[in-house]
C-alpha cells in the first residue's frame, strides 16, 4: 500500500478560520452521521409523526371547540329569544315574576335569567348569586339601549355567555347568563384524548422509522458478512441475487460482480505464481541432472572450476527448494492442496518428525533433545504427516540458520481451545537471538526478512520456510506462533487440537 | 550385466540430462518421447526399470503404466509434478511402484532406482519356507503366490515384498514406516501413501472382498497386519 506524507508544510492549505468554519459547519453533520442511519430514521419518522399528530390534534381541537362553542351560544340565544317571548306573553306588573323567571331556568341547567323592569327600573333575578354586576357592561348597556346582544365573558374563571333581549313592548329587558363551564370540560377530555392519540402516533411513527430502517439496512448486513466472509479468505461468497427488488439488485450485481473481478484477479495472480514454477521445473530438472553428472567428476576439474561447481550445486539447490516451496504455498493460496489427515499418536509423531527432520539440517547442528511429556506421548491427534513434518523440518531448518540451531523440542499439554478441545503445544526452541516482539508475527510472512537476515548463513533461507509452517500448521487445524524461549532464544509454538483425549 | 532402465519423458533436455546423469551411474538408457513409442519399446527390448512422467503428449503417464502393468510386473517409479494431489495416488494405483516429484534430485532418483532393483531380486535374506494365510500361500524363495487351487496369483515384485513382510509377522501390526523401510528401503521421507496403495492393490488380489478384509487388516493409526 502507498503511504502519501502530510504534505501540511509544503502547500498552502485552506487558511485557518476557513478550517474552523468548515469545522463548526460540518460538526453538528458529524453529530448527526454520528447517530447511525437507523437512529436517523427512527428519529425523523418520530418527529413527522410528531409534527402531524400535533398539528391533526390542534385543528381537530379548535375545529371542535368551535363548533361546540357556537352550537351552544346558538342554542343559548334561541332559548333566551323563546324565554322572551315567554315573559312577554305572559308579565302583568312586576308580580310573579320570580316563579316566571325560574319556569325559565327550567329550560336549560346551569342559566340564570334576569329581568330589568323599566317602569320601576328595577332588577329582578331567580338567585341571589347571579346578581346584574354579573353581566358584562357593554351587554347591559346595548340592551337596555334597545338592541339585542350577546357575549362571552368569564367569571372568576368560568366561562359564561350572555344573551340580553330588549322587551320593549312592554319595556323590560330579559338577559340570561349561560354557565359554560361543562363545554370545558368537555374540550378538556377532548384535548387529553388528543394529546394521549399525539404521543401514540409519534411512537408508532418512530417505531414504523425503526422498522423500516431496519428492514432497509437487512441487505447491508448480508452484504456487510458477505464482504467479512470475502476479506477472510473466502472467495466463492456471493450475494444472493434479489431480482424482485430493482433498488437491492443493483447493489447485489455491483456487489458480486466487484467480488468476480477481485476473485478473478487473485486467482490469476496465483495461477501464475503456480504456472511461473511450474515451468521453472522442467529446466530444473535438466540442471540438477547435470550437476550430478558434473559433481561425480568433480575431481577431474581444476581447483577454479571445483569451487565454482560448489557454488552452482549449493545455489542450484537453493533455488530448487524455492520453485518447490513456491509452489507448495501456491497450492495452499489456489486451495488445491490436498490434506490426508489421519489419527496419530503424538510422541510418535514428534519423536519421528524430528529424527527425519534432523538429518537435512546443516551439517554442523546437533540434533535437538527430545521431550515429550507423559501425559501427552499417547495423545492421538489428527494430522497430515507429511506436513507435520514438512512444519517441523522448516522450524528445525530456521532454528540451524537463525538461532544456531534448535536446542529443544518439547510436546506437552495447552489450554483448551476455544471450542472447548484439548489441545497439545509442541515447541522448537533455540539459544540465538530471539524473534524481537514487532517480528514475531511478521516472520510468517513469505520473504520477510527481519533483523536476524545479517546472521550466519541467512542465506541459506528461501524465505518461505515459516510461512510454510503457517500455511501447513492451518489446514491442519493449528495454530503456531513466536516468542522468547526463557533462555532467551527463540521458541515456535504449535498448537494441535487433541482428537482423542480419553487416555488422559 | 548393467541393468537397463528406459526413460519416457517428452522433453527432449530433461531427457538427455536423465540419460547423463543416469549413465554416468552405470545404467543403460532407452528413450521414449512419448507412452506409444515406451509400449514400442518395452516390446523391443524389456527394461529393468521404467520411468514415466505422468504429463505425457497422447497417452498419458498413467495410461501408460496401466498398459505396462498389462503385460508385465516390471518395476516403475512415476515422475509427477506434485506430491499433494491425487496425481501421486492415482500413478500408484495405475500400477506403479514408487514416485519422484520433479524437480527431483537424481541422487534421490538413483537410490530409488538401485532399491526397486534390489527388490526385483530374490530375496537371499529370507528365510525359506511357505507361508499360508486364507487359500493363498506364499512361496519367497520361489518368488510365487499360489491359490490353494493350484493358481498362481501375478503380483510386482513391491507388492510380493510387502506380502511378505506381512506375512512373516503374523498378527503382528507392522507401521507405514516399519514397511517403508523393510519393502521400500526408505530411511526418511517415505510416504506412506505408498503403503496404503499396495495394501489396496494387495486385498483385490488375495480378499475375497476387498472392502471388508479379512487378511490384510488395518489397524487404526498403528499400520497393518495380517491375519492369516
Amino acid at each position: 500500500m502507498l503511504v502519501v506524507p502530510g504534505r501540511a508544510g509544503e502547500a498552502p492549505g485552506p487558511t485557518a478560520e476557513a478550517q474552523e468554519v468548515e469545522k463548526a459547519g460540518t460538526g453538528r453533520w458529524h453529530l448527526w452521521a454520528r447517530l447511525g442511519l437507523r437512529a436517523r430514521v427512527t428519529l425523523l419518522f418520530g418527529l413527522g409523526a410528531l409534527v402531524l399528530s400535533v398539528s391533526m390534534g390542534c385543528l381537530s381541537y379548535f375545529t371542535v371547540r368551535h363548533f361546540l362553542v357556537s352550537e351552544r351560544e346558538n342554542a343559548s340565544v334561541h332559548q333566551a329569544y323563546l324565554n322572551a317571548k315567554l315573559i312577554r306573553s305572559t308579565l302583568h306588573g312586576t308580580t310573579g315574576i320570580v316563579p316566571l323567571l325560574a319556569a325559565a331556568d327550567s329550560g336549560t341547567a346551569g342559566s340564570n335569567s334576569l329581568l330589568y323592569v323599566g317602569s320601576d327600573g328595577k332588577w329582578y333575578v331567580r338567585s341571589i348569586s347571579v346578581g346584574q354586576g354579573a353581566l358584562p357592561y357593554s351587554l347591559r348597556h346595548l340592551v337596555l339601549s334597545g338592541a339585542p346582544a350577546d357575549e362571552s365573558f368569564q367569571t372568576d374563571g368560568d366561562p359564561q355567555f350572555a344573551v340580553g333581549v330588549p322587551v320593549t313592548s312592554i319595556n323590560v329587558a330579559y338577559f340570561e347568563v349561560f354557565d359554560l363551564n361543562d363545554l370545558r370540560g368537555t374540550l378538556r377530555v377532548l384535548a387529553l384524548a388528543l394529546i394521549a392519540a399525539g404521543l401514540v402516533t409519534t411512537a408508532l411513527g418512530a417505531g414504523l422509522g425503526r422498522s423500516a430502517a431496519g428492514r432497509a439496512l437487512r441487505p447491508l448486513t448480508g452484504v456487510s458478512s458477505a464482504a467479512m466472509a470475502i476479506a477472510s479468505g473466502d472467495l466463492d461468497t456471493r450475494l444472493p441475487a434479489a431480482i424482485d427488488d430493482p433498488d437491492l439488485a443493483g447493489l447485489t450485481g455491483s456487489f458480486n460482480a466487484m467480488v468476480d473481478q477481485l476473485q478473478e484477479r487473485i486467482e490469476r495472480e496465483e495461477r501464475f505464481t503456480s504456472d511461473v514454477s511450474h515451468e521453472l521445473r522442467s529446466p530444473l530438472t535438466t540442471l540438477s541432472n547435470t550437476l550430478a553428472v558434473l559433481e561425480a567428476h568433480r575431481l577431474e576439474l581444476d581447483e577454479p572450476a571445483q569451487r565454482a561447481l560448489v557454488l552452482l550445486g549449493a545455489d542450484l539447490r537453493r533455488f530448487q527448494r524455492m520453485v518447490g516451496e513456491l509452489l507448495e504455498i501456491s497450492r495452499t493460496d489456489t486451495g488445491s492442496a490436498d490434506v490426508s489427515l489421519e489419527e496419530v499418536v503424538l510422541g510418535e509423531l514428534v519423536q519421528r518428525s524430528v529424527a527425519t527432520s534432523s538429518h537435512t539440517l546443516p551439517g554442523d547442528c546437533a540434533p535437538p533433545e527430545v521431550e515429550v511429556e507423559p501425559a501427552v506421548a499417547d495423545a492421538w491427534v489428527t494430522v497430515d504427516k507429511r506436513r507435520f513434518e514438512r512444519v517441523m523440518a522448516n522450524l528445525l531448518e530456521n532454528a540451524a540458520i537463525y538461532g544456531g540451531g534448535a536446542t529443544d523440542v518439547r510436546a506437552r499439554r495447552g489450554p483448551d481451545d476455544p471450542e472447548g478441545r484439548a489441545t497439545v503445544w509442541v515447541t522448537v526452541e533455540d539459544h540465538g537471538p530471539g524473534v524481537s516482539p514487532d517480528e514475531r508475527s511478521r516472520v510468517f510472512e513469505r520473504f520477510y526478512r527481519g533483523q536476524a537476515s545479517g546472521q550466519r548463513g541467512a542465506g541459506n533461507g528461501t524465505g518461505l520456510g515459516l510461512a510454510l509452517v503457517a500455511e501447513h500448521v492451518r489446514l491442519q487445524g493449528g495454530r503456531v506462533w513466536a516468542d522468547q524461549a526463557d533462555g532467551g532464544g527463540a521458541r515456535f509454538t504449535i498448537e494441535i487440537p487433541v482428537t482423542d483425549g480419553d487416555s488422559w | 550385466m548393467s541393468s537397463r532402465i528406459l526413460v519416457v519423458e517428452d522433453d527432449e533436455r530433461i531427457r538427455s540430462s536423465m540419460r547423463l546423469a543416469l549413465e554416468d551411474e552405470g545404467y543403460e538408457i532407452d528413450e521414449a518421447a512419448s507412452g506409444e513409442e515406451a509400449l514400442d519399446h518395452f516390446a523391443a527390448q524389456a527394461p529393468d526399470v521404467v520411468l514415466i512422467d505422468l504429463m505425457l503428449p497422447g497417452m498419458d503417464g498413467f495410461e501408460c503404466c496401466r498398459a505396462l502393468r498389462r503385460q508385465s510386473a516390471v518395476p516403475i517409479i512415476i515422475v509427477t509434478a506434485r506430491t499433494d494431489t491425487h496425481d501421486v495416488v492415482a500413478g500408484l494405483e495405475a500400477g506403479a511402484d514408487d514416485y519422484v516429484t520433479k524437480p527431483f534430485v537424481s541422487k534421490e532418483l538413483g537410490a530409488r532406482i538401485r532399491a526397486l532393483l534390489r527388490r526385483a531380486r530374490p530375496m537371499e535374506d529370507e528365510q525359506p519356507g511357505t507361508f499360508t494365510f486364507g487359500d493363498f500361500e506364499l512361496l519367497p524363495d520361489e518368488g510365487l503366490l499360489r491359490h490353494t487351487d493350484g493358481s498362481e496369483v501375478h503380483c510386482t515384485r513391491t507388492e510380493f515384498r510387502l506380502l511378505c513382510e506381512l506375512a512373516a509377522n503374523p498378527n503382528k501390526v507392522l507401521s507405514r514406516e516399519q514397511l517403508l523401510d523393510r519393502v521400500w528401503g526408505y530411511d526418511y521421507f517415505g510416504d506412506g501413501r505408498l503403503v496404503d496403495v499396495h495394501i489396496r492393490r494387495l486385498r483385490t488380489k488375495v480378499e475375497p472382498d476387498p472392502a471388508m478384509p479379512k487378511h490384510i487388516l488395518t489397524v487404526r493409526g498403528m499400520g497393518y497386519k495380517l491375519v492369516p
